[in-house]
């Protein structure tokens, strides 16, 4: 449990009055877990091409992606505490052209995953070896681009490209898809199940993914709001800021954690 | 009138010789003119299928690794539908890209309104850094997509199957210039692309009764040459545009623009202001449109009779 990036999240949304804090919560431990032990931190801080490379699609999940980046230096605390600000690069919705650490501005669901196929399939006509990671909801998972791209990538054999689905079950009170693990399958992917908040998991999955060729998916089990039982689930809290009162429970559940 | 697809396919196989961040990524149309490309650099050719919105996200990704791509396909289809692709994944992020499409504004005319596109132009022209080239000629085509395509803007070129069939002297064409075609004092025809062809059958034919018209062509859109209107207009007053695009937001609202502070400005648009129903010739949608020779005289006439 990662309770210091949680903190950060809520910190930063609190002070703005806006962003998705149960959507960060969801995706915070697969960002950390990439950042930690599969990326290639050191590569991301030279101007070259040749790096790795991740793309957070549900981009009203940023609070987690900022809070990422600052612990491993790619931000300043200063930066952090702009958020949502007039003058800050960071808002509700990451801008690629202001934070140099970001691969893509998103917000519009459906854009991130066809950018990180073109990504993985430049990085193959270039002859570079390096991996694309990128990072989608199982709610976004209902726009027709996720699987557009999904047929180029195995169409064009991918195995440098390798989706996350946050899959807390968004589209289950939206307009539920069975079977989704199928649906990728069907597409020609790899498809794997995790715990999204497990490092050990994260972990075995990895492992077995670089087995395979061709695209992954890791379908990884999150909860919306993971962290706090206040905030947990679909519904309200999706786009809504804690009050004072509310703030002070979920830093509690946050510390006890 | 040759069709600009065959100077597209031999443009793009001259640059993929010598410049190796060119790929052509293509949904799924001119294959066959672009063999040789396909040939000749198999790992920068792909024809992504029948997907556009998804086409767009490839090529900006590809972009943003210093590749310089040229997406192809059907002016609705590539501009149109995956616009919100356009304008988020190359213009928010300013990234640079070539969008080239076919089909310019009825093209298909046989086809119907699913394959026209009027709104276009008018889309692309909104991103800041974007550029806009309507040639109406092979040689315009390969002018100004040679000189534009590494600019690390957002370049589109509405291709026409229909070339105007006019000479224009390859010293004249140039990026953000507008080309004086016929010197006159009473009348300014204004136009772009293929629709050159009736303009200047017009301006012979309201020359024979007496009339002396000028005609200013402007292959490209963006930036675009609001010097050359001015001059113009200072001498004629009066001004026809001719346009095969939404009469909403064209060239007509570009030559207004220019045109400020000038006094005394007699005008008329000749655009499309609807869908363009039914099938039929080139000609025949064109006149449906009232973008015939014959309407371009007419208006003329009556123009001049202010």
């Amino acid at each position: 449990m990662n309770s210091d990036l949680r903190l950060r999240i809520l910190n930063m949304i609190c002070a703005s009055g806006e962003g998705h804090v149960p959507s960060s919560f969801s995706i915070v431990d697969i960002i950390n877990y990439l950042y930690e032990e599969i990326i290639d931190v050191k590569s991301l801080s030279n101007d070259s091409i040749d790096r790795d490379y991740f793309i957070l699609s549900k981009g009203h999940g940023a609070a987690a992606l900022y809070a990422v980046l600052e612990k491993f230096g790619f931000l300043t605390s200063s930066e952090i505490e702009s958020y949502g600000k007039g003058h800050s690069i960071l808002g509700g919705h990451p801008d690629a052209t202001r934070i140099k650490y970001v691969e893509a501005s998103t917000g519009s669901l459906g854009h991130g995953l066809p950018i990180a196929t073109g990504i993985a399939m430049g990085l193959k006509i270039k002859g570079i070896n390096r991996k694309v990671f990128c990072l989608v909801g199982d709610g976004e998972c209902q726009e027709g681009t996720v699987w557009e791209a999904a047929n180029i990538a195995s169409n064009q054999g991918l195995e440098n490209l390798i989706v996350f689905v946050d899959w807390n079950s968004s589209a289950q009170q939206l307009m539920p898809i069975e079977n989704l693990g199928e649906k990728w399958r069907a597409f020609g992917w790899k498809v794997f199940t995790c715990d999204g908040h497990s490092n050990t998991e994260l972990r075995q999955i990895l492992l077995e993914e670089s087995e395979v060729c061709g695209p992954s998916v890791i379908l990884a089990k999150t909860v919306k709001g993971k962290g706090s039982k206040l905030i947990e689930g679909h519904g309200v809290w999706h786009h809504k800021i804690p009050n004072a009162q509310e703030l002070e429970q979920i830093i509690l559940e946050l510390q006890d954690a | 009138m040759p069709s600009l697809r065959p100077i597209f396919a031999k443009t793009l196989f001259n640059l993929g010789a010598v410049d190796e961040n060119l790929v052509v990524i293509v949904g799924d149309i001119s294959h066959g003119l672009l063999g040789d490309f396909r040939n000749s650099f198999p790992s920068r050719y792909f024809n992504i299928g029948i997907c556009e919105p998804a086409m767009v996200g490839v090529a900006a990704g590809m972009s943003k690794i210093g590749l310089n791509p040229v997406i192809h396909t059907i002016a609705p289809f590539l501009i149109e539908r995956a616009y919100e692709q356009i304008k988020l994944d190359f213009g928010y992020q300013k990234i640079s890209g070539n969008f080239v499409s076919v089909g310019s504004a009825f093209d298909y005319s046989k086809l119907g309104c699913s394959h026209h596109s009027y709104a276009d132009v008018s889309l692309i022209s909104h991103l800041p850094e974007s550029q806009v080239f309507l040639p109406g000629s092979p040689l315009e085509f390969e002018i100004l997509f040679q000189s534009a395509y590494k600019q690390n803007k957002v370049n589109y070129f509405r291709l026409t199957e229909n070339s105007h069939d006019v000479e224009i002297e390859s010293k004249s064409i140039k990026i953000g210039k507008g080309i004086k075609l016929r010197e006159g004092s009473t009348l300014t025809l204004i136009t772009t692309g293929a629709a050159l062809r009736n303009c200047m059958l017009a301006a012979s034919e309201l020359e024979d009764i007496g009339h002396s018209v000028e005609v200013l062509y402007l292959p490209t859109l963006k930036p675009f040459d609001s010097g050359i209107i001015r001059e113009s207009l200072r001498k004629t007053r009066r001004f026809i545009s001719v346009e095969e695009l939404s009469s909403h937001d064209g060239l007509y609202n570009l030559i207004l623009k220019a045109s400020a502070g000038l006094d005394g400005i007699k005008s008329q648009q000749l655009a499309i202001s609807e869908f363009i129903r039914g099938y039929g010739s080139y000609a025949e949608i064109q006149a449906r449109a009232g973008l015939a020779q014959h309407q371009v005289s007419r208006a003329g006439i009556d123009l001049v009779g202010k």
